[in-house]
């Protein structure tokens, strides 16, 4: 089992040696004589560009296999087939080929610019929302020893191109000089602003139990068990399974998935900033969107819930990174399954969620994992941290969620 | 082919990191210029976006990681949206009007040439002495790398000795919000 979990470090070693080989035979082919930096700068180019296509082709395959896998899931909860026809030639694989014809359907569409549409902020738009989606997945633990980049920084570095999203967004709507996309973006900031608030704030909780803000050395601190059966994953603690909650919930959030898929309310707003896109261009943000939601998902795998490390130590003969991936996938089923069973949030509801409940709790959280860091993981800690955790809990949702809550008489602002 | 291949090696390849930083400062002048020049104020906005970012990179290439991710994560995304939202929120015949204080254009345009100046030379002295006062512009020149400023020295820095600019920022950017709020709101009753 050793060989599968030294699979993808070893195949990119082969590969790295392979050039090496190559380029050494060719030289010595032509009698040319390189000068000695040049191979060790030709193999830092090749890995880099190893770790890229990786990445890249990963995170491809995944969203092609999530569109398909969505569609069957949600089919299933509400009782009907979901897309079963396309397959490869005669063969028709229960329709796993559907990502294909989707692909080649919207590769072929008509790409349609308004004509009072601002044309540069308009094609620079699904550019600005794309680059940072396919970035963001580089700092991700996926393995032991398989970090893409090391950065000692790299919880910062994640939610520092995040911000990248919400510009994307302001862009695609405010160009499209339609009034639904701009009521749109202004909803998808309004939301994200909102909810990157207790998405960092339980981010920063797990930086300060863990002290560092580097992925792998988080992982690394969740390793072992406590009291002989409990894995010291984070999410099994008082403050951490609170801070997994929510960090899960702003994941949904900044994704603008179900149910928190205002900005894009097709009964309300047509389809909110994406109105004004199509062909290619809608399938770049239908993409970047589904890989930023693989990314974050990572981190939260990364941040609660072990990273690569399995549960229990007779587990480890399957390989770290199929625990990853492994793990990743089970949110991401968690996710279709909430966006088959909630409803939309109505927009005040979402704004109270996120400023009298989240916010307050993060808080709450913060200090529940400092109290915890000076008392260690005894019973103390665990009585301790459970308290701060649940008065707060208690008061909020009695305060916030007993009463029934009608939208205020509002005054509309240039509306005549 | 072969001595296209041995001209090319022997050029100062191993000087190039040195001039890289040109490539963002460049991103980081024309956005700027942008910023200043274009008509259309979300343009100028999204110019100046450019130009956070290209500064953000420019921190990172230099080494100063933890100081670049902030800059990205503060100036794109937080005040570029403050920026933006204060010029949707500000309804745009205001903007035209207080464009141009004065009834006569060529007084205007000399005024506001002399007071850009001076804003310009000031900030410019101002930046200049803090660098040239500073105590570490005597001291020998260490390269900045993620081992000689790690986030924790940072973050130890700025919660002991400069504890009170901080939060003194804090609460000005909190009374700029207000104000924005305040300037969006007014309307007439009807």
């Amino acid at each position: 089992m050793n060989f599968l979990e030294n699979l993808p470090l070893a195949t990119k070693k082969f590969i790295l040696d392979l050039v090496e080989w190559v380029c050494g035979w060719f030289c010595s082919k032509l009698g040319i004589q390189l000068p000695g930096w040049v191979m060790p700068a030709l193999l830092t180019l090749v890995s880099i560009l190893i770790v890229i296509v990786a990445l890249i082709a990963v995170f491809m395959v995944m969203f092609a296999l999530m569109s398909v896998f969505e569609r069957k899931i949600l089919a299933r909860m509400q009782n009907r087939y979901g897309p079963n026809r396309v397959g490869f030639f005669r063969w028709r694989l229960c329709g796993l080929f559907q990502p294909v014809a989707d692909g080649i359907k919207m590769l072929t569409k008509e790409d349609i610019v308004p004509r009072g549409a601002d044309k540069i902020v308009h094609f620079l738009a699904p550019i600005v929302m794309v680059a940072p989606a396919l970035i963001l997945p580089v700092i991700l633990p996926y393995g032991r020893g398989m970090v893409p980049i090391e950065l000692s920084s790299g919880i910062l570095f994640f939610f520092a191109l995040g911000a990248g999203t919400e510009l994307a967004v302001f862009m695609a709507g405010w160009s499209s000089n339609n009034k639904y996309s701009v009521m749109g973006a202004m909803r998808a900031i309004a939301q994200m602003i909102s909810y990157e608030l207790p998405l960092v704030m339980s981010a920063v909780v797990v930086a300060l139990v863990a002290g560092t803000l580097s992925p792998n050395g988080i992982v690394e601190a969740q390793g072992g068990l406590s009291f002989g059966f409990l894995p010291n994953w984070f999410v099994f603690t008082p403050w951490g399974f609170v801070a997994c909650l929510l960090f899960y919930i702003g994941a949904l959030a900044e994704s603008n998935r179900s149910p928190f898929d205002l900005p894009e309310g097709e009964s309300e707003l047509v389809a909110g900033h994406l109105t004004e896109y199509s062909g290619f261009k809608y399938a770049i943000f239908f993409m970047a969107e589904y890989v930023g939601m693989f990314a974050i998902n990572g981190l939260l795998v990364t941040l609660f819930l072990g990273g690569y490390q399995a549960p229990f130590a007779f587990l480890d003969f399957i390989p770290s990174w199929c625990w990853f991936f492994g793990k990743l996938a089970f949110l991401a089923f968690t996710m279709v399954w909430v966006r088959a069973t909630m409803p939309r949030f109505r927009i005040d509801q979402m704004m109270q969620f996120a400023w009298k409940l989240m916010l307050p709790m993060s808080f709450a959280a913060l200090i529940s994992a400092a109290t915890w860091y000076y008392t260690g993981r005894g019973l103390l800690g665990w009585a301790l941290s459970i308290l701060i955790v649940g008065v707060p809990y208690l008061i909020l949702g009695y305060f916030c969620f007993t009463r029934r809550h009608t939208a205020d008489n509002r005054r509309y602002l240039f509306s005549e | 082919m072969h001595d296209l291949i041995q001209r090319l090696t022997s050029l100062p390849w191993d000087q190039a990191p040195q001039w890289l930083f040109l490539i963002p400062a460049l991103f980081m002048l024309l956005g700027a210029a942008g910023a200043v020049m274009l008509r259309n104020l979300i343009h100028c906005a999204l110019c100046l976006t450019l130009s956070f970012i290209a500064l953000g990179v420019l921190f990172i290439a230099l080494g100063a990681e933890f100081v670049g991710f902030v800059q990205l994560l503060v100036y794109v995304g937080a005040v570029t949206m403050l920026i933006l939202f204060a010029i949707l929120l500000t309804p745009a015949g205001e903007v035209a009007a207080s464009n141009n204080p004065f009834r006569s254009f060529q007084l205007s345009r000399a005024l506001s040439a002399v007071g850009g100046a001076m804003i310009a030379l000031l900030v410019l002295g101002t930046l200049l002495a803090s660098i040239f006062f500073s105590p570490h512009a005597r001291a020998a020149v260490t390269p900045v790398t993620a081992a000689t400023a790690p986030a924790a020295a940072i973050g130890e820095n700025l919660l002991n000795h400069t504890l009170l600019p901080l939060q003194g920022t804090a609460v000005l950017l909190t009374a700029a919000l207000i104000g924005a709020a305040l300037l969006a709101k007014e309307e007439k009753q009807s």
